[in-house]
């Protein structure tokens, strides 16, 4: 019997039980299109957080934070220590004098409002040497309207864009030339109060669009360094950027040891390019850990196949009686069983990868709509958030292919292989 | 007529089967020899072993002991692939039709073309002409469901006409059909015999039908004990 004959005899049998052989490629439908939906989503995130790193991001530069890097993993690495242990706003004279160091730049930032008339609006108010910052993100911190002073003054603030306008429509919130009042809660002092910082904004921020490495960012305000002092009433600051005379990976290597070493390992050193690689392993893990669960409802789909293939079986039993005493060879009989789990497979691959994109898409709008994961303690609910786009790359594509045809040939063996099997005489006159 | 080999020959043929724990003999010795053109009936009462005869000669069953010779080939020293080779040369008209229910009547004639390989458009050319010669030209495109008990065993006879045979193996081929349809399917098997040479064997307990044929071979427990010779 030739190829296509078996291939379309097999169709010819899947066509008369349709609502059947319609709901065992649902099974693999719904497995392909978990698999899709999830890895893509994954994909389309890891993306989109690698891309906002990278916008800004400089490989020149690096991040000291007081704790023990990302070797002690991410909490040791982003949040506090117990030692008591506190980076000041001056220890960058002890970090420009190290080799490679071109220069550093302290950063203190808080948590707040900024408020004028009767407009509030949460952010996050960081203090930074405006010309350190302009000159080290040199494309992102840039004035889109009025100018950024190189030597400011006290009570200059520049807002980014999301602060100017947080739904990115013709409603501006705080534009140049405004007074505005910055808030935060000191929850340290006895009793905590609220301290307020009369400001004048200077410039607004063109878009930066990411969450730069340790770079400007459009939910936050900035205001000198000098300020922030006053404001916050420390010297201590939270992070410290050193930008490098290169970016080799050995001149990071070496100024994230000396620095860790002119602090007595009480500080780590980050390169983005660390972040980067830590990122993309974590999103591996997780991919992996959603791959899994997605192919697990691909094998419940699996053993959905088995179960129906065996039914038909049953009852093409007769049949199959036929097509042997016709002479038709056992390992045909197999042919056909295997090519109609092709066929479901197929199906059921190709519907499962068009709806879970589809899904994907869907959720991807409804993840960025919600800000969901960006929207947290620097924007407000309906702010722009974060803007996922799904990714289906090739080997994706084929690798759900190739898994649900796969899972359903291998269902399909033995059904195929007791239907070779049957006696041509006991076939016929099975009832 | 030197050296003509006999289109089915069977030698001393055995079968024994196991039912359970018992062995049931179903053929003890059967003698036979048809050669081109024969019209064979084979007639007794059930259990007599006659249907098994007819799928050991229908090559879907191996014989247990003795020698079955198909144009001289011994069947049983074949492999499972040689006798399903050794079936598409044999046409098969089953008292239950056997026909598959879901395809139109010319698809199942081209169906047993197709498992012997014959490119679809020479299917579709010789599937009109068998059905032609069978009178259903007209009803080929119902299906099974859709045709009287008549109309389907032409159907079948078609079938196993289209890959030009070696012999036909009928099995009660009117065993389910009302006696004018019955009548029918005779006359044209019987046409099919004269006209063609066809070569037949066919299996029944009808002794009316039997009489239609040109040998009525009588079988009783296991063995042939009579041959009639119309």
């Amino acid at each position: 019997m030739k190829v296509g004959d078996v291939f379309s005899y097999a169709f010819g049998g899947i066509r008369l039980r349709k609502l059947r052989a319609g709901l065992t490629t649902l099974g693999v439908v719904i497995g392909i299109a978990a698999i899709v939906a999830l890895l893509s989503i994954t994909q389309g995130l890891q993306t989109t957080i690698t891309r906002q790193l990278q916008t800004g991001l400089a490989t020149d530069t690096l991040i000291v934070t007081t704790g023990r890097g990302l070797d002690a993993g991410i909490g040791g690495g982003f949040g506090g220590t117990d030692s008591g242990f506190a980076l000041l706003i001056n220890d960058t004279e002890t970090i420009n004098e190290l080799q490679n160091v071109e220069t550093s730049l302290a950063i203190i930032q808080r948590t707040g409002y900024i408020q004028s008339d009767n407009k509030t609006w949460f952010t996050n108010i960081v203090g930074v040497d405006f010309a350190k910052y302009a000159s080290i993100y040199s494309n992102t911190f840039v004035a889109e309207s009025g100018s950024i002073p190189l030597n400011p003054g006290s009570g200059t603030v520049v807002i980014g864009k999301l602060v100017s306008a947080p739904w990115n429509n013709e409603t501006i919130l705080f534009n140049s030339g405004d007074t505005v009042a910055l808030l935060w809660t000191n929850a340290t002092a006895r009793p905590p109060r609220n301290e307020t910082h009369t400001s004048q904004i200077a410039a607004v921020l063109k878009e930066v669009g990411g969450f730069g490495f340790g770079g400007p960012s459009d939910s936050n305000v900035y205001i000198p360094i000098s300020d922030a002092e006053n404001f916050f009433g420390t010297n201590e600051c939270d992070s410290i950027i050193v930008k490098l005379t290169n970016g080799d990976a050995t001149t990071v290597d070496s100024v994230s040891k000396a620095i860790s070493d002119a602090f007595d390992g009480e500080v780590s050193a980050i390169s983005a390019t660390a972040v980067l690689s830590l990122l993309s392993s974590v999103f591996s893990i997780i991919q992996l850990f959603l791959g899994g669960i997605a192919a697990i409802s691909l094998l419940v789909a699996g053993i959905g196949i088995m179960n129906i293939m065996i039914v038909s079986l049953m009852e093409r039993t007769r049949e199959i009686g036929i097509l042997k005493a016709l002479g038709m060879r056992s390992r045909t009989v197999l042919l056909i069983f295997l090519c109609e789990s092709v066929i479901i497979g197929l199906i059921g691959a190709i519907i499962g990868i068009a709806s879970g994109w589809g899904l994907a898409n869907v959720v991807a709008v409804f993840l960025g709509r919600g800000g969901i994961f960006m929207g947290g303690a620097n924007q407000s609910a309906g702010t722009g958030g974060l803007t996922i786009t799904p990714v289906l790359t090739a080997p994706l594509l084929l690798g759900a292919l190739a898994f649900g045809v796969g899972v359903s040939v291998i269902f399909a063996i033995y059904p195929a292989w007791r239907a070779s099997k049957l006696k041509p005489v006991e076939a016929l006159r099975y009832e | 007529m030197t050296s003509v080999v006999a289109v089915v020959e069977a030698v001393n043929l055995e079968k024994t089967y196991m039912l359970g724990k018992v062995a049931v003999n179903a053929l003890r010795g059967v003698n036979l020899k048809v050669e081109t053109g024969d019209f064979v009936s084979i007639l007794g009462p059930s259990g007599s072993g006659k249907s098994t005869l007819l799928n050991m000669i229908g090559a879907l069953d191996k014989p247990t002991g003795g020698k079955l010779l198909v144009e001289g080939t011994d069947v049983s020293g074949l492999n499972d692939n040689q006798l399903s080779d050794l079936r598409r040369r044999i046409g098969f008209v089953f008292q239950f039709f056997n026909l598959i229910h879901r395809i139109t009547a010319r698809e199942n004639v081209e169906l047993s073309m197709s498992i012997a390989g014959v490119s679809k458009s020479e299917r579709r050319r010789r599937a009109e002409e068998v059905l032609d010669t069978v009178g259903l030209k007209e009803r080929m495109n119902h299906k099974p469901r859709e045709l009287s008990g008549g109309e389907q065993q032409r159907v079948a006879i078609a079938r196993a006409l289209a890959n030009d045979p070696k012999f036909f193996l009928m099995d009660e081929p009117t065993g389910n059909i009302d006696s004018k349809n019955a009548n029918e399917i005779i006359d044209l098997v019987k046409k099919l015999n004269e006209q063609r040479s066809v070569t037949i064997i066919m299996v029944t307990h009808d002794q009316h039908l039997a009489m239609q044929t040109k040998r009525i071979l009588q079988m009783f427990d296991g063995a042939i004990v009579k041959e009639i010779v119309t």
